[in-house]
């Protein structure tokens, strides 16, 4: 397979997902939507009282907007865009039409991650410029964010939504269905991986838990009892968090791209 | 026959799924240039050999060869000129007709891009190209499945009981398709059917498959006769009990039996040695009336091997 095909397929998948308005929907409404009620409620605090509250933007601002962002929100549409992504041709039964073209299925699988990683990308992208908007547009004053570390923030931002959206692909490849992906994730997420941080008899294994070590690449100090998502922060060597989450997208990619080959379609 | 006149050959092929045995030595071979018809009951292992064929899932032995490729060794190869509409054909709902050629057409191969106006045009759906599949009617969803599958310019089209789900003028228009893209464009296509009429209107050959296994196969007006050489007629006549004799008499009768309608008489021979019967007939002073050949369908055919494969399966104290 040449680059050119390559190329197109990716170009495919991509079309079939920004297509599908109600995944795209749902997505911005979960990046935008918490940012928004953030800004609108500080806002009206900040403006109502100044002295007690702060504003909703500067350098305070980018600290609790970020990891909403990053680490809750973006994640969750990352693995609502992730799970079309890996399961999309399944539920719409041509995953065998494709299959009959002769085309390699690994190769089906592979064009699936860059086509749910660019539009997942799309979304957070539209959500960080909002927060940045924000965070600039209501600092009343205060200090803002430098270049630096606003480009810092972005970088992480895409790799924490990034990374789980190709877990979301590799997982909702694996089973096969959307449905059952999203809630497993969405469970993981929320529930199970935020119960087992809090966890301390558990020690050191919690490092194996995907967004503490995506946690430890963020710009901004999440502080010890402030770690993603309200969670206890476990620390780690940075090359711990690197193999951690390599891991993770490795052991996720194969198990999907396993399935994908070896299934009866 | 060569191999590389055979669009389809399969050797032995054999499907398990646990105890239960799908395809049970399947021996096919479908010649380039025509239409084959697949026929067999509901659960005969019609889907499952399309499928095994089409590399959609394994064949637990056996060999397969499509369009000259060994399957599964040169899959890539032997699909690239294949189309194929697996059970009922599925898109992408949310997209509209072209946006799902588009997808295939990625997947196939830049210089398959081409063909999506032509396809497109070709199935007839050129004005509705830009509506999304969910507002499709099923003989819409079958013509487009159709030109998904003229984007790979076929040499071999497999059709999974196609004409499932269309009105008569659908079936019509369907059947006028596949006889056009053999006939003028000298493609080979595949049709698996229960429709006997279905297959006996459109396919040149059938094979016959029941319970995994192919009971008989070749043309179809060989498979209607019961092997090509069985030429028989109704006659009518003046006085029966002579012509019986006569006719029991006479070198160009295998068989001459009363009927319902006169007498039925299976010729020795060609069909013109009919002439000659009626000539001796007259010769000795019985009159014809009537001489009709006897058209066998395909679905007596069909009705007599399946019910003698069910005669085969009843234990043997049943039958005592």
């Amino acid at each position: 397979m040449n680059a050119t095909i390559a190329v197109q397929m990716v170009g495919a998948d991509f079309l079939k997902l920004r297509k599908k308005r109600g995944t795209l929907i749902w997505a911005l409404v979960l990046t935008l939507a918490p940012l928004l009620v953030y800004f609108i409620v500080k806002g009206v605090q900040h403006s109502s009282s100044p002295a007690e509250h702060s504003p909703a933007g500067g350098i305070e601002g980018f600290k609790d907007a970020m990891p909403v962002l990053a680490l809750f929100f973006g994640p969750l549409a990352a693995i609502m865009i992730g799970t079309d992504g890996g399961a999309g041709d399944l539920a719409a039964g041509v995953f065998r039409d494709l299959v009959v073209t002769g085309r390699a299925r690994l190769a089906l699988f592979a064009s699936r991650v860059p086509a749910a990683l660019g539009l997942c990308w799309l979304v957070v992208l539209a959500g960080y410029a909002l927060m940045l908007i924000g965070i600039y547009a209501l600092a009343s004053g205060t200090p803002t964010p430098g270049a630096a570390l606003a480009l810092n923030g972005l970088l992480f931002t895409l790799f924490s939504t990034g990374i789980v959206c190709v877990v979301a692909v590799g997982l909702s490849s694996l089973i096969g269905s959307r449905p059952a992906a999203l809630t497993v994730l969405i469970g993981w997420q929320l529930v199970a991986s935020r119960i087992l941080e809090n966890i301390e008899s558990l020690g050191s294994s919690r490092k194996l838990i995907l967004s503490q070590a995506v946690a430890h690449f963020s710009p901004i100090s999440l502080g010890q009892h402030h770690g993603p998502r309200g969670g206890e922060t476990v620390t780690m060597s940075t090359a711990t968090a690197v193999i951690v989450s390599v891991a993770w997208v490795v052991v996720f990619c194969a198990l999907g791209a396993w399935r994908t080959r070896t299934m009866d379609a | 026959m060569s191999d590389t006149e055979l669009a389809i050959e399969t050797h032995g092929l054999t499907k398990r799924f646990g105890a239960r045995t799908a395809l049970d030595g399947i021996d096919l071979r479908v010649s380039r240039g025509a239409a084959f018809g697949f026929l067999g009951p509901n659960g005969a292992g019609k889907t499952t050999i399309i499928r095994t064929l089409l590399g959609l899932t394994h064949a637990s032995a056996g060999t397969m060869r499509v369009l000259g490729h060994a399957v599964p060794g040169e899959r890539a190869q032997a699909l690239q000129r294949v189309g194929a509409i697996v059970e009922e054909p599925r898109f992408h709902m949310h997209l509209t007709g072209r946006e799902n050629l588009r997808i295939v057409s990625a997947v196939r191969g830049p210089q398959t891009r081409a063909r999506i106006e032509s396809a497109l045009t070709r199935v007839g759906l050129s004005e509705r190209a830009d509506h999304k599949v969910k507002s499709y009617s099923m003989g819409m969803r079958q013509r487009l499945g159709v030109a998904r599958c003229l984007l790979a310019d076929p040499l071999l089209l497999i059709l999974d009981e196609p004409t499932n789900g269309l009105d008569p003028a659908g079936i019509q228009e369907f059947r006028e398709m596949i006889r056009a893209m053999v006939e003028q464009e000298g493609r080979t296509v595949f049709i698996s059917s229960h429709l006997l009429d279905e297959v006996e209107k459109t396919c040149d050959a059938a094979a016959i498959v029941d319970r995994g296994k192919i009971v008989t196969q070749g043309a179809i007006a060989d498979l209607a006769s019961g092997g090509g050489a069985r030429h028989e007629l109704i006659l009518g006549v003046e006085d029966p009990e002579r012509a019986l004799e006569l006719l029991r008499a006479s070198e160009v009768v295998a068989e001459a039996r009363p009927d319902d309608e006169g007498i039925r008489v299976v010729l020795a021979g060609e069909p013109r040695s009919a002439a000659q019967l009626n000539a001796e007939l007259v010769r000795a002073g019985v009159g014809v009336t009537r001489l009709e050949p006897v058209r066998h369908s395909l679905e007596q055919r069909f009705l007599e091997v399946t019910s003698r494969l069910d005669a085969d399966l009843v234990p043997a104290e049943v039958k005592a």
